[in-house]
């Protein structure tokens, strides 16, 4: 009987091996093959070349995961502490925007970061620039904001902010209220029942949504090429270039994507490794 | 106690929607704009809302769209389910590492994912290839496809593997918290094992199927990355469309087509919402265990099913598996079809009707950015076009590569009203593979608003005067080529101090800051709105741009430019060439070639066309063509002279060029 | 005279190469109420899931009525269970559970041609509304499984079964989940409804006062075999070896020397008993039931020692008694307090011999005396781990 069902697997089996694994190893033959075929270590090598591309794409990464933690923690506790309708609107009014396709958000932000955009003309309009020159003796015309890392960070965290808050809310409001009950009869205060009950609880949502945050952020492109107009090119720009774009070697955007992939595992390993440890990794 | 703080708490929430809902907002308001500017409001207008629905490209890759999200629902369900009772009467051990493999797609970047597959099916079609002519050549009952290409059906595999494993997440859990003795007691009281699987495994397990599908349906509507890399570019997805888009002009149909799904979502939500609410009110205490299915956010899994997405979901389904019905039985017709691939914003989009209408051929008309996308797209096995048009170096590599068919010239008359000097070319020297479709010079577009002197050498793409306002054409041959002209060598040259010295020439102005960004067809938004001073484009496009911004002004520089001819060709083994051909001839006519060069404003190599324009315009608007205008359009010889065209460059260049410009972006 | 309804003839199970059964002889007889008792992974869920059909034994034969019935599947044996946890379909209410067995359509062969056979829908009702009845859950009919409490969810388990008609009904723990008080109650309950259907029972348990005070017959099983069959009068008066002896209520195990017929030596001393058929000087093991033992002033005593530890325990104290450093527990009406030196005498019919058994040495010291307590409510939880360790 067992045996019967164990057969369900063997489909499975043979379709992950197929669209999971083999894809994987394909990439694998690709890091380490080029053009003309045969073993090689060549694409790593030229890797080098892309170490500001590495630094840039985990730099902005990293900073759109913290900006992300540091808005969105807030919002799903201040969130979880309101009224059963309150939460019920305000999570609804997350999700509402991941409905809407996230290509069309960040070029909705284009047309308001550009230099004659929605916030310069706003700017202009209340007179700021006018301010600013006559008290600085500058001569602005706009703020610089599209194509600066600072318009790709925006759009990273515009995006995957949900991505953040929602599991860190239902981990938040889950949370048993006796327990919280407990620690303050047992003396706590409330910033010390947040700090040593709350904070510590809600830190398996804190990892998933670092994870989910990063993860994406760190190998986009179509955020980086609409904010950050090609001038800001992330590690996803790089493959994509390799692979679809000017660039052809599929090659070397393998090898790129695979550096990448184990990086990115590493990561998470270890930081989810670290979160099991003890509540230092909140800090994170 | 609390109360005090919740006035703040509130506001910083508030903060944070205001911060969401605002690009939103304005994505919508503009959806009435009258104009079609994202930035400009020129008025109220219900206008693209019913340009929308005569969009082709919107509605055929919003069709795409829900079809696959549901064929890949329904597979990725079924499949994940039953994967998933597999994987529960395996050993632990062995169930523990096959859960490490499903992970893989949910941990991995898209990027990554859409990469890996999109390797592994070209490897395939490349060895299904080997193995058709093989099983062709020994037997003659079946006739094998000997070319695949991606399309609809990779991307429908690509989304149900990603899908799978989510639904197997949402399911297990369902069977790990399931009476294992559940299946012994309905064996024991006289089911047989699939009777056992209808009557008490399904109905256990249904909360998480339901949420599992849910969940994969919004994964697959929302997927970008991983339908790019798999689709091809013959099927598009609505994501792929508005990508597309966003590289050149978006249309506010993009901006209508988005508000209305919001809307629909708004609304279905708001719906359940407050069914919900009176549910639960009724039922007040009574069944708190109702919901909590749905509200498993579960963290553990790092997926994010959330009951709105699933609500959302489920009744978005159903709309959509009513209008997929809809579509398919409308659009079953077996019409013979061309694919056609050009570069963006370049033809008069009514040719593609009227090519429909005579002759009862569909036009599957696709864009790519830039020859060198071209070049990847045909490479990677990403395209099944018939016919593409492209530049005259990359027509030449494409025929060193042995990538074209050549054309029977039989079936294309109008190829003998092309004006004699763009016959037997450099790139096409026995004019065996091609068709000349436009011709035109690069030059410089500067805004005389911003730049208060004349242009007239490539020197103001360096200059700091004009920092942070100069856009770079995003591909490396016009880029270094503009350079080269500067230090005054050969664009052709082979040279590579030359080149290096060229680059070195961009590199350091891109260190000093003076390009706000490398664009291709962003060129027209970016320099109609008059968020840049200089950029360097093609002519007919700066007429295109001059009718939306009168301060534009355009000049050849001194040094000298590029000439080029785009031409059409057919590709080696295309499956549609006597459609093909068709099509060649068609837009090799005199009409054709009026209307298009009314449209796109590029140069004719059609004789009779180029004489007529003038006429035909004044006919058209009722005005004189301005000389200016026209010259710009078709250069005349003294500019012709100071022009070169690109010619092949030899492999090792070709490679240097594309390192140095990839280079270039990681500066 | 009853018949045997199932036999298991030299039954062996192996899991990963581990012997679970080890060669079971067995056979049930028609309309017995037979208990399988045993500590958790003595195989005696593995036995009961063999006569079930969810496992085929990796040697031996299953016979029913003398057919062998190794590979017939469950669904088509005339066996019902009442599963450990219930295993009731939470998504039917009761009337729909207990139904259950009687809404599968069963391929019937009629004149060599196969179809389906459906119990017609008025028939159904009746069943189980008179199934209902005998569990006592008449008006339930439409309540989920979920407002039900611990003993109504058992009882609709049982009618589940039962509306079947089977020829047997196996229990596998069924009232493990249950409080005291309910336990006591649905004891009474099972055996009342097993007489009134005539049916068999196989009923699987670790807690020995359920087994005896239910059972017609006991088979008491330890690491995959079998340790003694026999009533409980049998079982308790006259264990089989230390194993039996310690699992089946209180004992002080001792070892001794069988001198001829009728004598014994323990402690030095030689006592009357009631045994024989032991070979001359032979080592055995003498079993002395803490009930059993008489307290008097310790100068009439065969026995002299030192009261180590009283607990009160209602009827009786658990009196504690060191004899030269063996420790012994005596149940007692009177109360002699800790540090006391009292005698004890021993009537030739309190003791009882039994052979030397791998068994021997590892029961019957009480030093540890609270510890074994503690063990015995482990049980539950063990058994838990036990069945997991099964599915795999």
């Amino acid at each position: 009987m067992k045996n019967k069902r164990s057969l369900f697997a063997v489909p499975y089996v043979g379709w992950m091996t197929l669209f999971v694994v083999a894809p994987i190893i394909m990439v694998v033959i690709y890091a380490f093959s080029s053009v003309e075929g045969g073993v090689t270590l060549e694409n790593f090598a030229s890797m080098g070349t892309y170490a500001s591309v590495f630094t840039r794409s985990f730099w902005l990464a990293i900073l759109a995961t913290l900006i992300c933690l540091l808005i969105g923690y807030p919002a799903a506790y201040f969130i979880s502490r309101e009224g059963p309708r309150f939460q019920r609107v305000a999570m609804m009014l997350i999700m509402l925007p991941m409905w809407m396709n996230f290509l069309l958000r960040t070029y909705s932000w284009m047309s308001i970061l550009e230099n004659n955009g929605l916030l310069n003309r706003f700017f202009s309009a209340i007179g700021l620039f006018t301010l600013l020159n006559r008290l600085f003796g500058m001569e602005l015309e706009y703020f610089p904001l599209i194509n600066t890392p600072g318009a790709v960070v925006l759009g990273m965290v515009y995006n995957y902010l949900p991505f953040m808050i929602l599991p860190i809310y239902s981990v938040i409001e889950k949370m048993d209220g006796s327990l919280l009950e407990a620690a303050r009869d047992l003396g706590a205060g409330s910033a010390r029942v947040f700090r040593k009950v709350i904070l510590p609880l809600s830190l398996p949502g804190v990892l998933s949504g670092v994870t989910m945050v990063f993860v994406p952020s760190v190998s986009t492109f179509a955020i980086s090429r609409l904010l950050g107009g090609g001038t800001q090119m992330m590690l996803g720009d790089l493959i994509e270039q390799q692979f679809l774009g000017g660039a052809y070697n599929p090659h070397l955007g393998a090898a790129i994507s695979l550096v990448m992939m184990v990086i990115v595992v590493v990561c998470m390993v270890v930081m989810n490794h670290f979160g099991e440890g003890e509540e230092q990794a909140v800090m994170l | 106690m609390k109360k005090t703080n919740r006035g703040g708490s509130r506001f910083l929430i508030g903060l944070m929607f205001l911060f969401l809902y605002l690009p939103i907002l304005l994505l919508i308001i503009f959806s009435f704009n009258a104009g079609d500017s994202s930035a400009v409001w020129r008025g109220f207008s219900l206008h693209w809302y019913s340009q929308l629905f005569q969009n082709r490209l919107i509605m055929e890759s919003l069709y795409i769209t829900l079809l696959v999200s549901l064929l890949a629902t329904v597979i990725s369900t079924a499949a994940g389910t039953f994967a998933a009772i597999g994987l529960y009467s395996l050993s632990r051990r062995k169930r523990d590492a096959l859960l490490v493999v499903n992970n893989i797609p949910m941990m991995n970047a898209d990027i990554v994912t859409g990469v890996s597959l999109c390797l592994f099916f070209v490897a395939f079609f490349q060895g299904w290839g080997s193995f058709a002519r093989w099983m062709n050549g020994i037997q003659s009952v079946v006739e094998l496809p000997t070319r695949l290409t991606l399309g609809f059906g990779t991307l429908l595999l690509a989304h149900i593997a990603f899908n799978i494993p989510y639904v197997i997440l949402n399911v297990a859990p369902r069977l790990r918290q399931m009476d294992k003795n559940l299946v012994d007691a309905a064996q024991d009281l006289g089911c047989t094992w699939m009777q056992a699987f209808w009557r008490v495994i399904l109905p256990e397990i249904k909360p998480g199927i339901v949420s599992g599908a849910l969940i994969a349906f919004t994964m697959s509507v929302d997927d970008f990355v991983i339908s790019y890399f798999t689709a091809g570019s013959s099927t598009s997805t609505l994501a792929m469309t508005i990508y597309g888009m966003t590289k050149r002009r978006i249309t506010p149909e993009i901006n209508a087509v988005s508000t209305l799904l919001f809307l629909t979502v708004l609304l279905l939500l708001v719906i359940v919402n407050v069914r919900e609410a009176r549910q639960e009110r009724r039922s007040a205490s009574m069944e708190p265990r109702k919901l909590t299915w749905m509200e498993k956010l579960s963290v553990r899994t790092s997926t994010p099913k959330w009951r709105w997405v699933k609500r959302g979901a489920g009744a978005a389904m159903a709309c959509c598996f009513v209008a997929a019905v809809i579509f398919l039985t409308g659009a079953t017709s077996s019409r013979p079809v061309v694919n056609v691939c050009s570069l963006g914003e370049y033809i008069d989009t009514d040719l593609i009707t009227q090519f429909e209408e005579q002759t009862g051929i569909r036009v599957n008309y696709q864009t790519v950015e830039s020859n060198e996308s071209l070049y990847s797209l045909l490479k990677s096995g990403g395209a099944d076009y018939d016919v593409v048009v492209t530049s005259d170096y990359m027509i030449a590599k494409f025929i060193e590569e042995d990538m074209l068919e050549p054309l029977d010239y039989k079936n294309i008359p109008n190829f003998e009203l092309i004006d004699e000097r763009f016959k037997n070319l450099h790139y096409d020297p026995e004019d065996q593979y091609t068709v000349p479709y436009t011709w035109g010079t690069l030059g410089i577009i500067y805004n005389t608003s911003m730049v208060d002197e004349e242009i007239t050498s490539w020197s103001a793409l360096y200059d700091d005067k004009y920092a942070g306002n100069v856009l770079l054409i995003n591909n490396s041959r016009d880029a270094l080529g503009e350079a080269l002209l500067y230090l005054g060598y050969s664009v052709n040259t082979t040279d590579e101090a030359e080149i290096r010295q060229a680059f070195e020439l961009i590199a350091d102005a891109n260190r000093r800051g003076v390009f706000q960004g490398k664009v291709s067809d962003e060129v027209f938004q970016k320099m109609e709105g008059g968020n840049a001073a200089i950029a360097t484009y093609y002519a007919g496009d700066y007429l295109t741009m001059a009718e939306n911004n009168e301060d534009l002004a355009f000049v050849v520089p001194d040094e000298g430019s590029n000439w080029f001819v785009d031409a059409m060709c057919v590709l080696k083994d295309a499956p549609h060439k006597t459609e093909a051909e068709m099509w060649i001839n068609f837009i090799a006519s005199t009409d054709a070639n009026l209307a298009n060069m009314d449209y796109i404003w590029y140069a004719s190599p059609n004789r009779e066309a180029l004489e007529k324009y003038p006429a035909y315009y004044e006919e058209l608007y009722g005005e004189e063509l301005d000389q200016e205008t026209y010259e710009i359009m078709a250069a005349p010889p003294e500019v012709l002279e100071r022009c070169e065209v690109y010619e092949n460059l030899p492999g090792e260049i070709q490679k240097l060029y594309s390192q140095l410009w990839v280079e270039l972006g990681t500066g | 005279m009853s018949k045997k309804l199932i036999s298991l003839a030299d039954c062996c199970v192996a899991f990963d190469g581990e012997l679970v059964l080890d060669h079971i002889n067995l056979y049930f007889n028609d309309s017995e109420f037979l208990t399988l008792l045993g500590p958790s992974g003595c195989g005696k869920t593995t036995t009961l899931r063999i006569i079930g059909g969810f496992l085929t034994p990796t040697s031996g034969e299953v016979l029913f009525d003398g057919v062998r019935i190794n590979d017939i599947p469950p669904n088509l044996r005339q066996v019902n269970t009442v599963f450990q946890r219930y295993a009731l379909f939470p998504h039917l209410n009761v009337f729909e559970n207990v139904a259950f067995g009687l809404r599968v359509p069963k391929t019937e062969t009629v004149n060599g041609r196969k179809r389906k056979v459906k119990v017609p829908e008025e028939e159904i009702r009746q069943r189980v509304l008179e199934m209902l009845e005998v569990v006592s859950l008449k008006g339930f009919e439409n309540r989920r499984i979920t407002e039900l409490s611990g003993g109504q969810q058992q009882r609709v388990a049982i009618a589940r079964a039962l509306v079947n008609r089977p020829k047997v009904l196996l229990l596998d723990e069924p009232l493990g989940a249950l409080d005291l008080r309910l336990r006591k109650d649905m004891q009474s309950e099972l055996k009342r409804i097993q007489q009134q259907l005539g049916i068999t029972f196989i009923y699987v348990t670790h807690d020995q006062e359920e087994a005896l005070a239910m059972s017609d017959t006991i088979v008491v099983m330890d690491q995959g075999r079998i340790q003694q069959i026999g009533t409980p009068e049998d079982i308790y008066n006259e264990p089989k070896n230390a194993f039996v002896a310690d699992f089946i209520g209180e004992s002080n195990i001792l070892d001794g020397i069988m001198h001829e017929d009728y004598v014994v030596e323990f402690f030095n001393r030689k006592f009357k008993c009631l045994d024989k058929g032991f070979a001359p000087m032979e080592p055995v093991d003498v079993v002395i039931r803490p009930e059993d033992v008489d307290i008097v002033p310790p100068e009439k005593g065969q026995l002299r020692g030192t009261v180590t530890s009283v607990t009160f325990k209602g009827v009786h104290y658990d009196t504690i008694v060191d004899f030269k450093g063996f420790k012994w527990l005596i149940q007692t009406t009177d109360y002699h307090p800790e540090g006391e030196t009292i005698g004890i005498i021993l009537n030739p019919d309190d003791i009882h011999i039994m052979h030397k058994s791998e068994y021997s040495g590892m029961f019957g010291d009480y030093s540890s005396y609270s510890e074994e307590y503690d063990e015995l409510e482990d049980v539950s939880l063990l058994e838990e781990d036990g069945e997991g360790g099964d599915e795999e």
